[in-house]
């Protein structure tokens, strides 16, 4: 059925470009290469460029200069040598999804999804509408109009209307974001299935880890603008190398501290900073790249809030080598968990903020409320090591890859 | 349904309110202002003996005839010229739209008399190009095509306005949809952005056709009461008053008719499939 449905969107192609685009006073600068069948998530905040980067491939926006590919086409190319080639967004073969859907509200569900066919009114052209209802599960919904549908039928048909006509590559722009968790992991799910049966490429925007990690084969970061970081969505996402990278994917706890003593033996080292003595695995890189300050080795180290645990009392003769003891000072609902604030101090008068994520269900049973004293504990491969000295200003200036014109 | 019993709701939470009593009170005045003469037309039309003389009469009949073909081709212009128009007041943010954006309401502050006087200045025997038009063996005013100008002068504001208004709320996102779904601006246009803007143009051609059908100042000064060429139904109603009671009354009533008609098709035009947007 799946494949039948969708084979001849098969066209193996990747899809490559870079672009530099201007919009008012905000500048952007990103590249990509996505082979077929394969995601790659621009992850970031709002207003770093994602939606543009999109909006550009398609056509929709102007970029100052770039090159871009789709489906093994030029459908840009400007502002380097070479005479300008601007294929209109008609002629782009994409696939293009936003949040809204944008469900044309004059049609019903077969009109919409045939919207893009130019053989809709055809035999043919039906039995791809018929095809289509029934991969995503809209059989006997194709006489409704799109506001008597739920938001998950509305996003299925949208999906389906971006695939009727095999596009050579899809544009997703946080495709599920309007939707409940449980409905959102279904239609991953589903995209993930698709994209197995028919290698299109993809570039997926958002700004949610969960779907990122769930969905991308890679991830780029970009802030304000720029990339900052691509690669494998379990290192970026997970550990991130980078100070500012860190934040954006939202490693809740960073600490500058310095370090004290190596521990060749166990692969570990311990730093300490204000009111925090911590063990970190050792980076061998740190004591060669870092900055040196006045003889100390200064560093950066991450630990996410969902790696620490809280016990009541001190967890002494566990393997776990970091044990704080602190105070909470606030907790704040976070679903499906809840954020608990710690005043933490292992050394030396001051103290350090630290944030843990913990369930509903840890939470009653241990009847946490600010005031409270707990231990936080987390094991020393918990803690990771960031490079803040990389961070935007110094890094070396973005240069455009070369394409022969 | 929904929408139904909010407005019930509305409406009993209304019926306690000091503003609501006051509205019910205005809506009763209301209703007996427009109501009481347009009864009284009808009861006087139906009182008169030669009513139905006075309707197939051929000077009444000639005066419709003349009111449906100018009004048509007045709105056939509107509509073609003005759709293009307006969509462009609609997208455009530039400075020159929202001059000319400001400049369509002339027409709706202007007496029409003035129009006529003005239209008479340009286009007339001496006028700014009239002038010129003569030499081309071309005479605008006092014809056919100065009852269609008057009617055009007067009119087109309300659809042009109305289908701004209709353009502006088609999200440009839907045509850019389109556009990514392998379809043409050119088609996108006449699949997407006119259907959704569809009901306020209606809605705008509704109130430009009633406007162009009663419209009198400007065909009197600039087209003149030529039977059969510019004496359109309300100049036809003027002249009736002066000689006969039952002309005019016939007359009002068959306009009155044909408003009520043209509301009545547009109502049905302007209702929608869909929902909000």
């Amino acid at each position: 059925m799946m494949d039948k449905a969708l084979d001849k969107q098969a066209d193996g192609t990747t899809a490559t470009g870079w672009v530099e685009c201007q919009v008012g006073g905000f500048h952007l600068e990103t590249n990509w290469e996505i082979q077929p069948g394969q995601v790659l998530v621009l992850f970031g905040p709002s207003g770093a460029g994602k939606s543009t980067t999109l909006r550009a491939i398609a056509g929709l926006l102007r970029p100052v200069r770039g090159h871009v590919e789709v489906g093994g086409q030029v459908v840009y190319h400007g502002g380097g040598g070479g005479d300008e080639i601007w294929v209109p967004t008609h002629n782009r073969r994409l696939g293009y999804l936003t949040q809204q859907y944008h469900l044309f509200p004059h049609l019903n569900v077969a009109a919409n999804i045939a919207f893009g066919l130019p053989d809709r009114r055809s035999p043919a052209g039906r039995e791809r509408v018929l095809e289509l209802s029934g991969l995503f599960q809209l059989d006997g919904l194709e006489d409704r109009y799109p506001w008597e549908l739920s938001g998950g039928q509305q996003q299925r048909v949208a999906l389906a209307r971006a695939l009727a006509s095999r596009p050579a590559m899809l544009l997703l722009d946080e495709p599920f974001a309007s939707l409940d968790a449980e409905l959102r992991r279904t239609l991953r799910r589903e995209l993930r299935a698709m994209l197995a049966q028919s290698p299109v490429p993809v570039m997926l925007v958002t700004h949610d880890r969960e779907e990122a990690l769930a969905l991308g084969d890679s991830v780029q970061v970009i802030d304000e603008g720029r990339t900052l970081v691509t690669g494998d969505p379990l290192e970026v996402l997970g550990q991130p190398g980078q100070g500012r990278v860190a934040r954006l994917v939202g490693v809740e706890n960073l600490f500058d501290l310095t370090v004290q003593e190596r521990n060749p033996r166990d692969g570990t080292m311990t730093c300490v900073g204000p009111g925090l003595r911590l063990e970190v695995p050792l980076d061998t890189q740190v004591s060669g790249s870092a900055a040196h300050d006045g003889g100390e080795d200064r560093v950066t180290v991450a630990i996410r809030a969902s790696d620490i645990i809280l016990a009541k009392e001190d967890l002494a003769g566990s393997s776990a080598r970091n044990r704080l003891p602190g105070e909470v000072i606030t907790v704040e609902s976070r679903p499906p968990g809840y954020a608990v604030t710690l005043n933490c101090s292992n050394y030396g008068d001051s103290a350090q903020l630290l944030r843990c994520h913990i369930t509903g269900g840890a939470l009653e049973e241990m009847e946490i409320r600010p005031g409270q004293r707990l231990w936080a504990v987390f094991k020393a491969s918990s803690c990771f090591l960031v490079d803040e000295a990389r961070s935007s200003d110094d890094r070396p200036p973005w240069s455009a890859p070369e394409y022969p014109a | 349904m929904a929408s139904r019993s909010v407005t019930i709701d509305a409406v009993s939470r209304l019926r306690n309110h000091p503003i609501g009593v006051l509205g019910g009170s205005g809506a009763v005045l209301y209703v007996l202002f427009i109501g009481l003469p347009v009864i009284a037309l009808l009861v006087r039309a139906s009182q008169q003996s030669g009513f139905l003389d006075a309707v197939t009469s051929d000077a009444a009949l000639t005066a419709l005839r003349l009111s449906l073909l100018t009004s048509m081709i007045s709105m056939a212009v509107v509509v073609l010229l003005g759709t293009p128009f307006a969509y462009l007041l609609a997208r455009s943010d530039r400075l020159w739209a929202r001059v000319v954006d400001s400049l369509v309401e002339l027409p709706l502050v202007l007496p029409p008399v003035v129009a006529g006087v003005a239209m008479l200045m340009a286009f007339g025997r001496n006028g700014l190009i009239g002038s010129g038009l003569e030499t081309l063996g071309i005479t605008i005013p006092f014809t056919t095509t100065a009852v269609v100008f008057a009617q055009i002068f007067v009119a087109s504001p309300f659809f042009i306005r109305s289908a701004k208004l209709g353009f502006q709320s088609v999200s440009k996102d839907y045509e850019d949809m389109a556009q990514t779904l392998g379809v043409s601006p050119w088609r996108t246009f006449f699949r997407i952005t006119l259907p959704l803007a569809a009901p306020a143009m209606f809605t705008g051609l509704g109130l430009a056709w009633a406007r162009a059908l009663s419209e009198f100042g400007a065909t009197m000064m600039f087209a003149g009461n030529l039977i059969g060429e510019t004496q359109t139904m309300p100049l036809a109603i003027m002249s009736a008053m002066e000689t006969s009671l039952d002309g005019a009354l016939a007359l009002s009533v068959m306009l009155l008719a044909g408003s009520v008609l043209v509301l009545a098709v547009l109502g049905l035009l302007t209702r929608r499939r869909w929902q909000g947007r």
